[in-house]
């Protein structure tokens, strides 16, 4: 039995979560800048920078599920063994779920940060900043499924 | 920039001669004065002033109908075009007309409340109109009075009834009562009626109908309501054509927009100065200015007061709460913008805006990472710049993302990235040959996805270097305010078990030798620490201080951390532009394919310049501010704003 299986259930979860978690992210930010845009539309361009500060989560996803169907036969690459396939599964896991969950509350960070900017184009800034400050998670947790997906392929598991 | 603090006086006279020319010049901020001088008062210019900015709302209103009704035609692009450039002659021109302008927009802000007024009758006549269809069938007016023998009742009940249902309930309230009655109109919760009685039995009448909960209708009339459809008809084809007209006529007015926006312009300027005149401390005979002027400029102004005036400059060393104006070269300017969108630097700091500028360029450029958008930057930047020709805010920055696109031109090429793989996919397609960017660029690359953890340790390096940077800074900044102690022990020591830390990463790597050279040093500046930083508390609190202090090493591993973003941008570049040159390249290299091929390619970038230009300019940004300016960086300076000529739609040009 050879671990396709388990690698692309890793890449459906690395992609799907993360994407879940980006998705509800930058639904509620849309949702409170429209608010905003409704009172004055000159503030588009900022209020489109916080709005998709809670998408990259699910781009780090996407990133890692389209890194194993790369690596493991779809997109090129072997067939992997049982456990590389586990070791993929794994690995979806950092991404996926870091990214749901920084998604939820960078999306709800972002909120805030529309609101504060509403009410003072000068707090923009400290919005924009202090949104990305959830960010470093998904980041790490990206970067942890990154490091693992690259290496499997040489691992003999 | 060093700051001074300006006065002026001058003669009444000349007043206005000296104000514009100062407006114009942009050299001072005005001050209000520090406390009232003796023997000054000030003038009140308060109501010219409200008149001008009156008529700057009135044109404001007037504009914002225009375009309502009659749209400019203004393409995706204009956004960038600066503001028209008129030359000094031009303003007299302008101000001539400004008398007939200002008319023209009272006729348009006339010509709109008409509109609304039409379209507020409408809606009443709607109404009514809607009440007399009820009626449509009766021959008497609304109002008929009784008759020497007959009382006439019209109006409405509030249930349905046909003839013989209503003759019951009026019988059965007074079977005395004789009455004829004729139903106009009955519906679900309302009949019409017309009811007739011997004028002897009115008030029995009267009364029975009341006890049905009759009513008189609203709009009574003496005209019989066919007539009055017919009339309230005419009215609204009058309204109509009175809207029309009012249309037709702000819509022929529309050429007039541009003087109007000019003439803005003029108000605007002149409010402005007249704003400033308020701020002047007044004698009989003189009047002084006082104001903050960039050390520099100095020799300027009083250059232009000689030849404009006679007048008295004299200048002083400003205080701290100066405000403060930047100067930067080409190179660093562009990002004073993002600088001042931190905060501007109050006199505590330097101006960190050449570091700012250099490593946002450099970071931007490792995040976006593609030679093919960099170089798609820099030229479209390059063609809007010389097109629009647009205002100095704007173009700084458009500047700033020119030079990022430099930079990011240059990562392209370290990683190997153009247009993603594009060069590499396409002759695989069109060759069936299985390339890789790497094989096929003729100089060695750097490719993020098979080097990650190589350029992961990149990037922390680089961090590393931004980061004692930042901290270089602050270790200037206290060394020249003679904080010596603050200097070396709490900025410098850290610095240097920073880097004994990156020797010692470099040893694992390597030598035995430099990992414990590495190990000392860090050793060393953990002992010093230590020993040092309790050292503002007192007995058993200073060792407790300093061990406390060594926490914040994990602060620094944060903020070390936090740089493999650019790792992770970068890659996030390379690999959606990937994706989508094989998404282009399925459909193979018939005439269909190659349709789908341009379309995939061009939607597919586009959408990844989009999405990743916006990641590395917020990620970058995200660097400067939290990982260096915390550093060092106090900010909560005033920037400098000149008493100038501001204006949205026309610049003046200075004399050449």
């Amino acid at each position: 039995m050879n671990g396709i299986f388990f690698a692309l259930i890793g890449a459906s979860i690395a992609t799907a979560l993360a994407g879940f978690g980006s998705a509800k992210g930058v639904g509620g930010a849309a949702q409170a800048s429209m608010g905003v845009l409704s009172e004055d539309s000159s503030m588009f361009g900022k209020m489109l920078v916080l709005t998709l500060l809670p998408g990259t989560q699910g781009l780090y996803g996407f990133i890692v599920g389209f890194l194993i169907l790369v690596n493991c036969g779809v997109l090129g690459g072997a067939i992997p063994t049982l456990g590389q396939g586990l070791a993929y599964l794994g690995a979806s896991l950092a991404i996926g779920i870091g990214g749901m969950v920084s998604g939820f509350a960078q999306g709800r960070a972002a909120v805030s940060g529309i609101a504060m900017s509403a009410k003072d184009d000068k707090n923009f800034s400290k919005a924009m900043v202090s949104v990305t400050l959830v960010e470093i998670y998904a980041l790490l947790a990206f970067i942890v499924s990154l490091l693992v997906v690259i290496t499997v392929p040489a691992l003999k598991i | 920039m060093k700051m001074k603090k300006v006065r002026i006086v001058a003669l009444r006279e000349d007043r206005k001669r000296i104000l514009e020319h100062l407006q114009d010049s942009a050299l001072i901020q005005v001050r209000k004065p520090d406390r009232k001088g003796k023997g000054f008062s000030r003038v009140d210019m308060t109501s010219q002033m409200q008149v001008f900015e009156r008529n700057v709302t009135l044109t404001e209103q007037a504009l914002k109908i225009l375009g309502e009704y009659a749209k400019e035609k203004k393409s995706l692009l204009s956004a960038f075009a600066g503001r028209r450039a008129v030359d000094p002659d031009e303003i007299g021109v302008i101000a001539s007309k400004a008398g007939s302008v200002i008319e023209v927009s009272k006729r348009i802000v006339a010509a709109n409340k008409q509109i609304a007024d039409n379209a507020a009758e409408r809606v009443r006549i709607n109404t009514t109109l809607a009440q007399m269809t009820l009626w449509q069938k009766l021959d008497i007016p609304l109002n008929t009075g009784d008759t020497k023998s007959t009382a006439v009742f019209v109006g409405t009940l509030p249930a349905a009834y046909d003839e013989r249902s209503l003759s019951e309930r009026l019988a059965a309230e007074n079977p005395k009562l004789e009455f004829e009655l004729e139903i106009q109109h009955s519906e679900n919760n309302m009949t019409c009626v017309v009811l007739f009685a011997p004028i002897s039995q009115k008030t029995m009448a009267e009364d029975a109908l009341r006890s049905l909960g009759f009513a008189r209708p609203m709009s009574p009339t003496h005209l019989v309501p066919k007539e009055k459809v017919r009339r309230l008809n005419n009215r609204l084809g009058e309204l109509e054509k009175s809207t029309q007209a009012a249309i037709g006529e702000i819509e022929s007015l529309a050429d007039r927009r541009e003087d109007i926006k000019y003439t803005q312009d003029y108000f605007r300027i002149r409010a402005d100065k007249y704003n400033v005149i308020n701020e002047l401390e007044h004698t009989r005979h003189v009047f002084v200015i006082n104001g903050y002027i960039p050390e520099e400029d100095c020799p300027k102004l009083t250059k232009l007061c000689d030849r404009i005036a006679t007048c008295y400059v004299e200048y002083e060393d400003a205080g701290d709460d100066a405000p403060v104006k930047l100067k930067n070269n080409r190179f660093a300017r562009p990002a004073q913008g993002i600088l001042t969108m931190y905060a501007a630097p109050s006199h505590a700091d330097i101006d960190p805006t050449p570091l700012l500028a250099f490593f946002f360029y450099f970071f931007f450029g490792m995040m976006f990472s593609d030679a093919g958008y960099g170089l798609l930057m820099v030229i479209a930047i390059g063609i809007v710049l010389k097109v629009f020709k647009p205002d100095e805010k704007m173009r700084n920055n458009l500047k700033l993302f020119q030079y990022c696109g430099v930079s990011t031109f240059f990562w392209g090429l370290i990683f190997g990235s153009i247009f993603g793989d594009a060069p590499a996919a396409m002759y695989n397609l069109f060759t069936g040959s299985k390339l890789t960017m790497a094989q096929l660029l003729p100089w060695p690359t750097l490719d993020p996805q098979k080097d990650a953890l190589l350029l992961m340790v990149v990037s922390i390096a680089f961090g590393l270097v931004h980061i004692l940077v930042g901290m270089g800074c602050k270790f200037y900044i206290c060394f020249r305010q003679k904080k010596y102690a603050e200097a070396f022990f709490d900025t410098g020591l850290w610095m240097l078990m920073l880097v004994g830390f990156a020797v010692l990463g470099v040893g694992m790597a390597t030598t035995q030798t430099v990992l414990y050279i590495g190990a000392g040093i860090a050793i060393a500046c953990a002992v010093g620490l230590v020993l040092t930083q309790g050292r503002d508390k007192k007995g058993f609190g200073k060792v407790i201080g300093g061990l406390a202090s060594l926490y914040d090493v994990t602060s620094y591993i944060s903020d070390l951390l936090s740089y493999s973003r650019l790792l992770a941008l970068g890659l996030t570049t390379g690999v959606m532009a990937q994706v989508f040159n094989m998404l282009a390249s399925m459909f193979g290299t018939g005439v269909v394919g190659i349709i789908f091929l341009v379309l995939i390619m061009l939607v597919g970038h586009a959408i990844n310049i989009g999405l990743n230009a916006l990641g590395s300019y917020v990620h970058t940004m995200r660097l400067q501010y939290v990982e260096m300016f915390s550093k060092f960086y106090e900010g909560g300076g005033k920037e400098f704003e000149p008493f100038s000529l501001q204006s949205k739609y026309i610049k003046i040009q200075e004399d050449k």
